[in-house]
């Protein structure tokens, strides 16, 4: 008792009415006005968003709450309590250590299900929590309701409808939390997972904010990070944990995270559909249902994507990589725009030393001089025309398709299509959209490749669509050299790419450090794209491509105008001549077209076109050039795809991993090439 | 600091409608400055925010939707 107490009975008095504060934790998917709510509990003020990697910062507030003083934490938004990111972790692990406090859940009742799956975990926490409804005037206005009543019911806790903005269900918040309660809702799991449960349960150390069965899920899951919370157990129960993880993950072909995820999604979706009911306006049609359930089917799914596959390479490969290539590159660049930025260069620049440095001189044709502007190697007609002329009109094409499938709800639904097949090869089908994106840009997909969890994801994906992924520009040249070939020849180099591709990716899931992520997306209902939308999609997409793409597409031409002023370019080719030549069994012409090859892939299958171009046209293709064409094109599409994409990973995955992308490819083109060529003499 | 504007952004993969504010490029990326590209914090996704050009037929074609 302290002096002042024993002197003052009425301070005493006040003293022994205040009890302890009590301690508030928010919790909420990401982007949920959970920071709002904050603001609005402690009267501070708080910025709204957070992104993973950031900051984790955690930010502490005060407030009385029914006459009581709480200490009020605002965390960082997670989707989980099994983390996928170092926020998520923080949100898991201020749970696992804190005791005694009242958990307040705030959720987007628009995006109710994402929200569900949160709340779902927190019941199997036991955590004591309420649920804030949030944003729920944005959801009545899209005609979703919410039973309130039946939610809190099936809970076990107290669900109240909030507008965090407003202040709208604050006070019913205030009134609700000190009774926050553990919920009484359970998720079954299957009888095997549910058997490790019961053994990895009892081995856990009691205490801390979760319950032993939440952790023990987690621990099944292969949460890595709770390495330190078992480090204190005895090596006898720790080889237990490990053992019962094992036997369980052995009964499933699916990583046993992607197996629990899945079970307690499927209980959301029974809590979801029993309290949610929607209005006409969010209805899809019955057609659109229909068809957004088969698009997603393992077997009517199959034609759907066929179609959707055939549509767009009509769009892009066709339209855009034919008819408007030819157009822009002849009609537009070199018959019009060359001759007349030549003659404004003559006009404008008075001495000839000059003019022929920028545009070579006058009378010769510009792919037999070296203009630094003009020239064979210049940046306007080489540099420029190959960004505007011949990537642009393609990948604008392929940006059109894309913001159809995006407006369309069709894209989440590929995604789930290949989840299988991408989950072999150490990814998930989040995977598809680099991938599809690098048949329109691999440089840009290799930005895209952002959208992958892990660091080992993204290795993985930025190393394929390197390797095995042609872009339209490639691909445009190889459907034409392709259509010269036997449907046999034909069959080998497909079974070549894809075979490297489904083979690579598999040894890279096995070989790299890391592990992957599992994949739960929402899927929006299929709709109709609205042609305004696409238009604003592509053309926010061609700006950001002329932004960033197109000055890299300037430098590696103004790197080989260099080469070509020094005499680099023969000698590289000298040099390259033993490999092409010896190795692969291909004309000594090819070897230019390979060192090309680095710089633009599109440009090296160009080259060998232009070389086979009379026995195409004349129709007297021999064996021998079937085998090596054939050679030319497996070795040059899984070639290093430009100096572009090159300098885009070594900007997104650093100098070590490019090089080592890079030094992996090269070599691996070359013997898979060789592999190819051996076979086909032998079998074909 | 990415090239962002403020505003509410719906996630062309999930539909999660999110503040853009905050949700850009990784400041550690040597191009992030002036960077249009938003990442939905539900799945990840990536996509250019639509300004600019983009924006203006975007603004373009709410107002004739909004006349009609």
């Amino acid at each position: 008792m302290t002096p002042r107490a024993a002197t003052a009975p009425a301070d005493r008095l006040d003293k022994q009415l205040v009890p302890e504060p009590r301690t508030a934790i928010l919790v909420g998917n990401p982007n949920v006005g959970k920071s709002v709510l904050f603001g609005a509990l402690t009267g501070k003020y708080v910025t709204v968003s957070n992104y993973p990697g950031t900051t984790v910062e955690v930010t502490r507030g005060h407030a009385t709450i029914e006459g009581r003083a709480w200490n009020v934490m605002d965390t960082p938004g997670t989707n989980g309590l099994t983390p996928m990111s170092e926020d998520e972790q923080a949100t898991r692990d201020i749970l696992l250590r804190e005791v005694g406090y009242a958990c307040l859940q705030v959720c987007d009742t628009k995006n109710l299900r994402r929200g569900l799956l949160l709340t779902v975990q927190l019941a199997e926490a036991g955590v004591p929590f309420l649920l804030a409804l949030n944003m729920a005037d944005e959801a009545a206005s899209r005609g979703i309701h919410v039973d309130v009543e039946a939610l809190a019911k099936s809970l076990g806790v107290d669900v109240v409808p909030t507008v965090a903005v407003e202040r709208k269900g604050l006070a019913q918040l205030q009134a609700a939390l000190p009774a926050a309660r553990p919920s009484s809702f359970a998720v079954r799991y299957d009888p095997a997972i549910e058997e490790g449960l019961a053994e990895v349960v009892p081995l856990l150390p009691p205490g801390g904010g979760l319950a032993p069965r939440a952790v023990a899920l987690m621990l099944l899951a292969g949460d890595d990070s709770l390495d330190g919370r078992i480090a204190g157990l005895p090596a006898e129960a720790r080889e237990r944990v490990a053992e019962a993880r094992r036997r369980v993950s052995a009964r499933y072909p699916e990583s046993l995270r992607f197996v629990i995820s899945k079970q307690r999604l499927a209980a959301v979706d029974r809590l979801h559909d029993a309290v949610v009911t929607r209005g006409a306006r969010s209805a899809g049609s019955d057609f659109g249902k229909r068809l957004g359930a088969w698009s997603t089917h393992p077997i009517w799914g199959v034609p759907i994507l066929a179609a959707v596959l055939l549509a767009a390479y009509e769009f892009v490969g066709v339209l855009g990589a034919r008819v408007a290539v030819d157009f822009m590159e002849y009609k537009v660049f070199y018959d019009r725009l060359v001759p007349w930025t030549q003659a404004a260069v003559r006009w404008l620049v008075p001495w000839q030393a000059a003019q022929r440095f920028l545009v070579g001189p006058a009378g010769v044709p510009f792919r037999e001089h070296d203009g630094f502007l003009v020239g064979r190697y210049g940046l306007f007609s080489m540099g420029l025309s190959y960004g505007m002329a011949i990537v642009l009109p393609i990948v604008a094409t392929f940006f059109v398709a894309f913001s159809v499938l995006e407006d369309s709800g069709y894209l989440p639904r590929l995604a789930v299509m290949v989840n299988k097949l991408f989950k072999r090869m150490g990814l998930n089908g989040k995977a598809v959209l680099p991938m599809v994106l690098g048949l329109g840009c691999d440089t840009m997909a290799t930005m895209t490749a952002r959208i992958m969890e892990t660091r080992k994801e993204r290795i993985i994906v930025t190393l394929l669509l390197a390797l095995a992924i042609p872009c339209s520009a490639q691909m445009a040249v190889i459907l034409a050299m392709a259509a010269s070939l036997s449907p046999g020849a034909l069959a080998w180099f497909g079974g070549a790419l894809l075979g490297t591709l489904v083979l690579v990716g598999w040894l890279a899931a096995k070989v790299l450090p890391g592990r992957g992520s599992d994949f739960v997306l929402e899927l929006p209902p299929l709709r109709i794209p609205q042609a305004g939308n696409v238009a604003v999609k592509t053309l926010a997409r061609i700006e950001w491509y002329l932004r960033e793409a197109l000055p890299l597409f300037l430098v590696g031409t103004l790197l080989l105008w260099g080469l070509d002023r020094v005499g680099g370019l023969v000698v590289l080719q000298r040099v390259a001549a033993p490999v092409v030549v010896g190795v692969l069994h291909l004309p000594k012409e090819a070897a230019l077209a390979f060192i090309l090859g680095f710089l633009r892939r599109d440009y090296a299958a160009a080259g060998l076109f232009l070389h086979y171009e009379p026995f195409i046209r004349a129709g007297t293709l021999t064996r021998e050039m079937q085998i090596q064409i054939t050679v030319a094109l497996v070795t040059l599409t899984l070639f290093i795809p430009c100096i572009a994409n090159f300098f885009m990973i070594v900007k997104e995955r650093g100098w070590k991993t490019g090089l080592a992308i890079a030094g992996f490819i090269v070599p691996f083109a070359v013997g898979v090439g060789a592999t190819v060529n051996v076979l086909m003499r032998w079998l074909y | 600091m990415p090239a962002l504007v403020a505003r509410m952004e719906r996630c062309p993969l999930c539909g999660t409608e999110f503040d853009a504010a905050g949700q850009g490029c990784r400041p550690s990326c040597p191009l992030a400055q002036g960077c249009k590209v938003v990442c939905c914090p539900s799945c990840s996704y990536s996509f250019p925010q639509e300004t600019g050009l983009a924006g203006r037929l975007k603004g373009f074609l709410e107002r004739r939707r909004a006349g009609r």
